[in-house]
């Protein structure tokens, strides 16, 4: 082997042949596959001028098969960004600043995040005591859907914390929400002038748009009431309080009669409806709108017999026509109602005399006592009042308030959401005949014509 | 999008999922498969609608991938099985939130029910009749209330884990509306949709854990290209997949993975004969662990930090 100098591995005059050989063929095909390219692409070109000129008579009747797709840039996959999960962080994150209420809806506290001093609002998990049925549904919906949720007037949920007994849950699970400085109703009982026309615009504009989002959701609230809407002191409405609501469908699933507190319960559910939608919230919302006008809530029953009286007086008696087949309802069946035409006309604008003519009809539509006549939140949204003078005043210049939240806690005056698991109340045999008694002898005895009708 | 997204296990939860359990690979995929059958059978029983049952599985799902399924059941004591408890929580709680609440009560019954030595899952049907014995499934008043407390205590227990979503969105609507715009020459709609609807509830009991990977419109994807391929239909020859965001590796995965899972249980059931004999009980689990000498200890406790230690002692107790 150490006689032959060459090594064994060096190119022969062979491998120079066999080389060469190779370049050649190699050069051939790319040649080759060069014309092939540019004679597709002159095709592709005839093609698409043919296309241009509307003649479609040569388009393959088949598709061709093209799975390894050589012209095409390569699909761009439309990809969602997800979260993961992990166990709840400790509440030992968050210190604790001074309570904020302790109501209806359990505890809550105003706090900050200890690592980034960002203030929020700890809200604790209400737990029936004994309750044997686990965590409340309605927590865990509220839960659910405050994280589903993201719009400028929906307030945010950053996450749930839990107590450091890990083992035992039972009170200490909080919901860590956005801090916002006031609620509606807080406002509303201490300011000494009602809102001006452009701020109850600018409000309503935003307490809508919240509401579209989420009925655009599927979600209906089912507990919109002033002491649940809550302002900043940049003039942003946030709705809060999800206790109540929850998913629905369509078709609408049967579904409680007994929510929305009832001061803004709509007469359908007062009527004993099974299935209700959207419009509910509607009737809410429209409560809401006299309230921001007047200052006081709108209609104030003292059960639900008085509330369905407070409605009729204020928006008429139904009959067939104004709200085809309210007779049916589970309540409506025993309701003896007045019968005479000056019964059942609406007294909204007489109620509200300084409201534009805009303003009254879309308080009126929200009223109607049939749901199937009240807008929706989206056409509301479409609705002239809002395209009027005077134009909503821009957040930014909205009055800040003193803050309550910060310092004391909140009073409240109203009554209280319907507790879940409750009967529904059966209106019973209502006589509703002495309703308009009054109005009736007001029209009579003085002869002449009141502006009410 | 919140309706048609789910949340994804991130490839680290994944790696500590396999990598620090304490039982071997196949003693795993066969308690997550029966469990999740039990869950499935549970939801039958309580007359819940699928929708309900396939979330409930989903659930069960993820919380195994935070407490393993040997660390948390397995200690309790008194509970014989491994799964029942989490099974039932997880379907509890789905129920509850859903539009179909079940008691208790009716959970308790139906799982004392399918664990017994009576029920017919898992068991080969022998001829004739089964022989009706209540007996062998009653409840005292004292087993149904231990076996509450534990229910709510594991319902708070995977709450927590899941830090409190329990959003799932299922991929069968999303499938049906796919199909609606493929055209199945020589196949009519019900047939097909049909074998999309059993590769959707087949992929539930995977234990490759594919709702958990991957998002419903790659789901539903697949389990059409395996319906597909199944019956024959004449699909088109385009990446069809494309239209619907996936793309060909993720198909790839996933329909290899819907395909496999009855092998998976099939060849399980041939190793281990007892799978075949009845719901996998921890007592199941730990004679199968000894005969193979390894020790049946509580999961996941290499990784465990001494807090997470003083947390189990006192979960125990």
């Amino acid at each position: 082997m150490s006689s032959n100098p060459r090594s064994r591995w060096a190119n022969a005059q062979e491998d120079e042949a066999v080389e060469a050989e190779r370049k050649r063929q190699k050069e051939e095909r790319r040649q080759r596959k060069a014309a092939k390219a540019r004679k597709a692409e002159e095709e592709e070109e005839a093609r698409r001028k043919k296309h241009s000129l509307g003649s479609t008579e040569d388009r393959p009747t088949k598709r061709q098969r093209r799975t390894p797709e050589p012209d095409l840039p390569p699909a761009k996959p439309l990809r969602f960004e997800v979260e993961g999960w992990n166990k709840s962080r400790s509440v030992e994150h968050y210190d604790k600043l001074n309570d904020i209420e302790e109501g209806t809806y359990g505890w809550v506290a105003r706090a900050t995040e200890l690592a980034t001093g960002k203030v929020v609002a700890l809200k604790r998990l209400k737990l029936e005591a004994g309750d044997r049925s686990g965590l409340p549904v309605t927590g865990l919906r509220e839960i659910q859907i405050l994280r589903d949720c993201k719009h400028r007037n929906i307030v945010s949920m950053d996450e749930v914390v839990v107590g450091d007994n890990v083992s035992r849950l039972d009170n200490s699970i909080f919901l860590v929400l956005e801090f916002v400085e006031h609620d509606l109703k807080g406002i509303l009982d201490d300011m000494p002038e009602p809102f001006l026309s452009s701020e109850v615009k600018q409000l309503l504009l935003q307490l809508t748009s919240g509401v579209a989002y989420l009925h655009n959701h599927w979600i209906l609230h089912r507990d919109l009431k002033t002491s649940n809407i809550l302002l900043n002191n940049r003039g942003q409405l946030k709705i809060a309080d999800f206790g109540m609501a929850r998913y629905v469908g369509d078709p609408p699933p049967k579904l409680t009669s007994l929510v929305v507190t009832l001061w803004y319960r709509s007469p359908e559910l007062l009527l004993g409806t099974k299935t209700y939608g959207s419009a509910v919230d509607m009737w809410s919302v429209g409560c809401i709108f006299g309230e921001l006008l007047t200052r006081e809530p709108l209609l104030q029953g003292k059960n639900e017999v008085d509330q369905i009286s407070k409605i009729f007086e204020l928006c008429g008696v139904p009959t067939e026509d104004s709200w085809p087949g309210f007779r049916r309802l589970p309540n409506a069946r025993s309701l003896r109602l007045p019968r005479s035409a000056q019964t059942t006309g609406s007294v909204i604008r007489a109620r509200f005399p300084n409201l534009t003519s805009a303003g009254a009809s879309l308080l009126n539509d929200l009223l109607a006592l049939d749901p199937e006549r009240r807008p929706s939140a989206s056409e509301m949204l479409q609705h002239e009042y809002f395209h009027q003078d005077p134009k909503p005043k821009p957040e930014s210049l909205f009055p800040t308030f003193p803050s309550k939240a910060g310092q004391e806690k909140r009073r409240r005056h109203e009554p209280n959401a319907p507790a879940r698991g409750q009967a529904a109340a059966s209106l019973g045999e209502v006589d509703l005949g002495g309703l308009f008694q009054r109005r009736e002898r007001e029209e009579r005895g003085a002869g002449f014509s009141l502006r009410m009708v | 999008m919140a309706h048609l997204t789910n949340p994804l296990a991130t490839p680290s939860q994944l790696y500590n999922h396999t990598s620090f359990s304490s039982l071997p690979a196949d003693l795993r995929e066969v308690v997550f498969i029966t469990t999740q059958c039990l869950t499935q059978a549970a939801g039958l029983l309580l007359e819940l609608p699928q929708s309900v049952t396939a979330q409930a599985n989903v659930i069960l799902a993820r919380y195994w991938l935070i407490d393993s399924p040997m660390a948390h059941e397995f200690s309790v004591a008194n509970s014989e099985s491994p799964s029942q408890d989490v099974s039932a929580a997880a379907l509890y709680l789905v129920a509850k939130v859903g539009p179909m609440p079940r008691s208790t009560r009716d959970v308790s019954n139906v799982y004392a029910y399918l664990l017994s030595p009576k029920s017919s899952l898992f068991r080969v049907p022998r001829e004739g009749k089964p022989e009706e014995d209540p007996k062998a499934y009653y409840q005292t008043e004292s087993d149904y209330f231990a076996f509450q407390s534990r229910l709510l205590a594991l319902e708070a227990r995977i709450l927590y884990c899941l830090s409190f979503n329990t959003h799932v969105s299922l991929p069968h609507a999303l499938a049906i509306t796919y199909l609606q715009t493929l055209d199945f020459l020589s196949q009519p709609k019900s047939t097909i949709s049909h074998r999309v609807t059993q590769y959707l509830n087949t992929a539930l009991l995977s234990p490759q854990m594919l709702y958990l990977t991957h998002q419903p419109h790659a789901l539903a994807t697949a389990a059409i290209y395996n319906a597909a391929r199944d019956l024959g239909a004449k699909m088109p020859e385009t990446e069809w997949w494309e239209v619907f965001d996936v793309d060909r590796e993720d198909l790839g995965f996933l329909v290899v993975g819907m395909r496999s899972v009855e092998g998976i249980l099939t060849s399980r059931r041939e190793e281990m004969p007892w799978v075949g004999e009845g719901m996998t009980t921890r007592t199941l689990v730990e004679r199968e662990m000894q005969k193979r000498g390894l020790q049946a200890e509580n999961g996941e406790t290499k990784q465990l930090d001494k807090e997470e230690e003083a947390m189990r002692m006192l979960d125990s107790r």
